[in-house]
């Protein structure tokens, strides 16, 4: 089996799988993020060694249980961790380093050409500031229109992102709309400044089943439409499975499969990623039929496993997984760390009809 | 806001009333009466005297009596001071202790918001620490210890200020009475301000607005001290009726003709007109502070005006 391991130069070079355009350059290149908490009883680490290339344009979902590092990578990379954090690596957004920069140089950055939303659109806008007045706010200080102008344009990033009866909608407050508009109103932030990437970190999970397929393809459209990078934190893979290009599947604060969406959907090499589509319930089958689950906890960041941190979980576990941390290798246009992955299919997933 | 707001200063009346009635009745249960003095009047004097007065009435007649007098704005006669009225001795001492009071509360949130403030974005530093250590000195330190030490030290060493006295018009005598009331007070509110902010600066609104590339200075002023200030608004009503009620203390210390003297005097002489009269005066300013600091609390935090 012909497998490299990945380090930060090779990774560069890897060429793109998926959609989106081969050779650009990308847009947000993250190389051995490592993300550490400093707590009273010693440091916690939260993301090892993580690297991820996002190209212009394309979707990348991350997905992973709770603890597993993903919303700790990108709030890292926007500067926005607590105080007690400590990251090392790099994060270059078009080809500006941005780890470890003080604030007032992120802040030409954040906002404008990197924008990003949250998980819960109930508590993520300030309560005592008029809807209109909030996303105005990010126009005012990135660009020089104005506030005549910065609200004309806020009245149209509403009706963009369909908020029904906009013009009202300027003057309320966040308590006066629900969870859904919310969220909506976070994106028309998000996008004010036309943003060439979009981070949203879990952005319809506090949200109900309905409201979130409505946020979902908003989200899907604004990537059609406006061109622009996206990340897609989730620890949902039926989220991913509709808008992403390329699918990341972190574990125990690692990287452990990377590839396109259909490869990893359909023929997912991991053990761990094959555990999490089996859990997921599907449409296609008998509704009686058993739902899986993975057996076990997610890793408690404290004391994570030696060797792979999957293995007490994991049903292919051998004696090396217990001792040996499988390195990141590269296989084609994906990236597995597994020593015992599971065997692709005879035929290449690319030709399987979805 | 103003349906909100005509609610709460019609909810003023019934709670001013209840006081009145309750005060009116618990002040005659105390023993003695205003005209016993140490050497007891002849019977027929004192009875003459409380004949004039109307306290040989039954006590609900004197109540009703002393009701429709309030509605006309008629505080009645002080039984001690002769000559003078209730409203009189009033309208010279509450301007007084008005001036004083409200200046000590400007001065405490000008201060204590301020300091507060600087304590939490400067967490577990020394400027913090410093801070903290200083304001639980404020807190603990009554005003009988810091007045007489403030009189001492900038009104007998350095000469700077003086040490006791007023005289219309002149701001110099009120500094120091307005530092030693308003001291706790900033002390309180630079506590009060500091845990506040902290709390405030890890939610998720304060999040998006770093993630909007705001600076530092617009998250704090714009997005995160306006929630912040919620407690220290719950505090200020009864703060400045604690500070502008008590500040007797002060005004004996600095020998201010302020009128918290009038309670305790009218408490000790039994007079009871002016002891009602001073019970109205601070009831309805403290309900009336209480109603302004509810009404702040709505412009705050708009999810208050429609309970």
């Amino acid at each position: 089996m012909h497998s490299t391991p990945v380090t930060g130069s090779a990774a560069r070079s890897t060429p793109a799988g998926g959609a989106g355009p081969a050779t650009a350059a990308p847009v947000l290149e993250i190389e051995e993020l490592s993300v550490r908490f400093a707590t009273p009883d010693g440091e916690i680490p939260a993301v090892n060694a993580f690297s991820l290339a996002i190209r212009p344009g394309e979707c990348v979902g991350v997905v992973g249980e709770s603890g597993a590092g993903k919303s700790q990578s990108f709030l890292a990379v926007m500067g926005l961790l607590a105080s007690n954090a400590k990251v090392e690596g790099r994060a270059r957004f078009e080809g500006r380093e941005l780890l470890g920069r003080p604030a007032d140089e992120l802040n030409q950055v954040r906002g404008s050409r990197l924008a990003m939303i949250f998980q819960d659109p109930m508590t993520s806008l300030t309560p005592h500031m008029r809807v209109g007045d909030q996303i105005a706010e990010s126009l005012l200080r990135h660009t020089s229109i104005s506030p005549a102008q910065a609200r004309a344009r806020a009245l149209a990033l509403l009706n963009r992102v369909h908020v029904t009866d906009a013009e009202r909608r300027l003057d309320q407050y966040p308590h006066e709309l629900s969870g859904g508009m919310r969220q909506r109103v976070m994106i028309a932030v998000a996008l004010a400044c036309d943003p060439v990437m979009l981070i949203a970190d879990e952005p319809t999970t506090a949200l109900d089943v309905t409201i979130q397929a409505q946020i979902l393809q908003l989200l899907a459209e604004l990537k059609r439409d406006q061109g622009m990078a996206m990340v897609l934190v989730t620890h949902d893979l039926g989220v991913v499975a509709g808008i992403a290009d390329r699918v990341a599947v972190m574990y125990g604060g690692r990287l452990v499969e990377l590839g396109s969406v259909r490869q990893v959907l359909k023929a997912p090499r991991h053990p761990y990623t094959q555990a999490l589509l089996r859990s997921m319930p599907r449409v296609d089958e008998p509704a009686d039929a058993p739902l899986l689950t993975i057996q076990g906890q997610p890793p408690n960041p404290r004391r994570l496993p030696p060797g792979c941190a999957f293995h007490p979980r994991c049903s292919f576990a051998q004696e090396t997984c217990r001792h040996e941390r499988p390195p990141l290798v590269e296989l084609g246009a994906s990236r597995l760390a597994c020593h015992f992955p599971v065997p692709a299919p005879a035929t290449p997933p690319a030709e399987v009809t979805p | 806001m103003m349906r909100y707001a005509l609610r709460r200063i019609l909810g003023v009346f019934p709670t001013l009333f209840i006081i009145i009635t309750l005060s009116f009745f618990v002040i005659r249960l105390a023993p003695g009466g205003p005209f016993d003095e140490e050497q007891a009047l002849p019977p027929e004097i004192k009875a003459n005297l409380e004949a004039a007065y109307g306290l040989d009435r039954p006590l609900t007649e004197q109540y009703l009596r002393y009701l429709s007098g309030l509605v006309r704005g008629d505080f009645g006669p002080s039984f001690k001071f002769k000559d003078f009225s209730v409203t009189e001795l009033i309208a010279q001492g509450l301007p007084i202790s008005l001036l004083l009071g409200l200046s000590a509360v400007a001065l405490a949130l000008l201060v204590g918001i301020p300091l507060g403030t600087l304590a939490a974005l400067r967490q577990n530093s020394p400027t913090d620490y410093g801070i903290m250590g200083v304001a639980v000195l404020g807190i603990a330190l009554p005003s009988f210890v810091t007045g007489p030490l403030f009189a001492l030290v900038f009104g007998l060493y350095l000469r700077w200020l003086p040490v006791a006295g007023w005289e219309t018009g002149q701001l110099r005598y009120l500094v120091l009475p307005v530092v030693t009331l308003a001291l706790p007070v900033i002390a309180y509110i630079a506590r009060l301000t500091r845990g506040s902010l902290l709390e405030v600066l890890r939610t998720n609104f304060v999040r998006t607005a770093r993630a909007k590339g705001l600076p530092e200075r617009q998250v704090i002023l714009k997005h995160a001290l306006r929630p912040a200030l919620l407690p220290v608004v719950s505090y200020l009503g009864p703060a400045t009726a604690f500070v502008i009620t008590g500040s007797l203390v002060v005004e004996t210390v600095f020998g201010l003709p302020g009128s918290g003297r009038y309670l305790v005097q009218g408490a000790i002489n039994r007079d009871y007109t002016l002891v009602m009269g001073m019970i109205v005066v601070y009831g309805s300013l403290t309900l009336t502070l209480n109603l302004v600091a509810d009404l702040i609390y709505g412009w705050l935090d708009p999810r208050v005006r429609y309970d």
